[in-house]
């Protein structure tokens, strides 16, 4: 129990040290900007740097036909053994279209979701306030009418009244 | 007596094919399961949609065929390393063949300056460098950047933390660059 929690303790400190160390010496941070600014082989290799991250993000958004799967599934089955093409699931697989994954499906209720969040803080924040200045009012209010009693009445009499 | 020893022997063929069916029902689970990503890993390392096609084959033929059709022990990484080998193999075979098929004069004067920001040839250099990066350090580029697997997958699958997979990563795109970089001053 101990060493899991210990685990995850240490698990968290590097991901906390990693950040840190991220936003001060990675390539973002001012110093290291300047220093590129002034130094032409910081400067090639930055460009090489964000040349393989071009490519690799050009790689990446490069979409293939919408069937692929489906024939690459249905070259794969005719090549395994008879019971397994004749297989209920092969014949599934063979018409198996790209399905987008869970998350990529709630993404595009990402920003109503966000919408209706904020509205709901913005209400609870305005309740929040609504109910303390409430009591602000009340407390404030009673204070005033004490101190015209005691004016007015006497001391003692004022407290009795607003200690009941 | 004969009809009965007859009609034993069927049922005991049928049982045995039965097994045999269920045995290898997990060689279609795993296409199931890791189709889609496999297919894209392989077309961004391939470009091609008949090698992906060929590659995707060869793949679930060697895991059907593993150890004399049993069932490896971690599916998935089985298939992807198999999947990833076979895409650089191929690689390798064609670039061994338009080497071998092209005249080398004509190659100089194809890459020039203005092709630097070409997005095929961007793409092709690169291909053609991920092949010839240390295993290692190709395997984790692939399941990383090409397959968009988390780290904790990748070291799952190649069998080395996160943290390590992390380095050879960046030890990996570190190489590349340099050698894009190289052929830059060549030119």
């Amino acid at each position: 129990m101990k060493t899991t929690e210990a685990n995850k303790k240490c698990r968290q400190i590097r991901a906390w040290l990693y950040k840190a160390i991220n936003s001060r010496i990675g390539l973002g941070a001012d110093w290291v900007q300047n220093h590129i600014a002034n130094c032409p082989r910081c400067q090639r290799r930055v460009t090489s740097l964000g040349k393989v991250n071009l490519a690799l993000s050009v790689m990446k958004s490069q979409p293939h036909n919408l069937d692929l799967l489906m024939r690459a599934n249905a070259q794969a089955i005719g090549v395994l053994k008879h019971s397994l093409r004749q297989a209920p699931k092969a014949r599934k697989l063979r018409t198996l279209l790209p399905e987008p994954k869970l998350l990529e499906r709630c993404r595009k209720y990402k920003r109503s979701v966000a919408n209706v969040a904020a509205c709901i803080a913005i209400l609870l924040l305005m309740k929040i306030g609504i109910f303390s200045s409430m009591d602000k009012l009340q407390t404030e209010g009673q204070k005033v009418i004490k101190q015209y009693y005691a004016s007015h009445v006497g001391q003692e009499l004022a407290d009795e009244i607003f200690s009941a | 007596m004969v009809g009965k020893a007859v009609s034993c022997g069927l049922i005991w063929d049928f049982t045995v094919s039965e097994t045999a069916d269920q045995s290898q029902q997990w060689v279609l689970s795993a296409m199931q399961r890791n189709g889609q990503e496999l297919v894209n890993m392989l077309w961004r390392i391939l470009g091609n949609e008949q090698d992906v096609c060929d590659a995707y084959q060869n793949t679930f033929l060697r895991l059907a065929h593993y150890e004399g059709g049993q069932k490896p022990e971690h599916i998935k990484a089985y298939i992807f390393r198999a999947a990833s080998n076979v895409a650089v193999s191929m690689l390798r075979s064609k670039r061994a063949e338009k080497r071998l098929f092209t005249d080398p004069a004509a190659g100089k004067e194809v890459s020039s300056a203005a092709n630097e920001l070409d997005s095929k040839y961007l793409q092709e250099a690169l291909r053609c460098y991920i092949s010839q990066l240390p295993e290692h350090l190709r395997n984790v580029v692939t399941l990383r950047d090409l397959a968009e697997l988390s780290y904790a997958q990748v070291g799952r699958i190649l069998g080395i933390s996160p943290a390590t997979a992390r380095v050879y990563r960046c030890k990996a795109i570190q190489l590349l660059a340099v050698w894009m970089n190289k052929e830059n001053e060549r030119k």
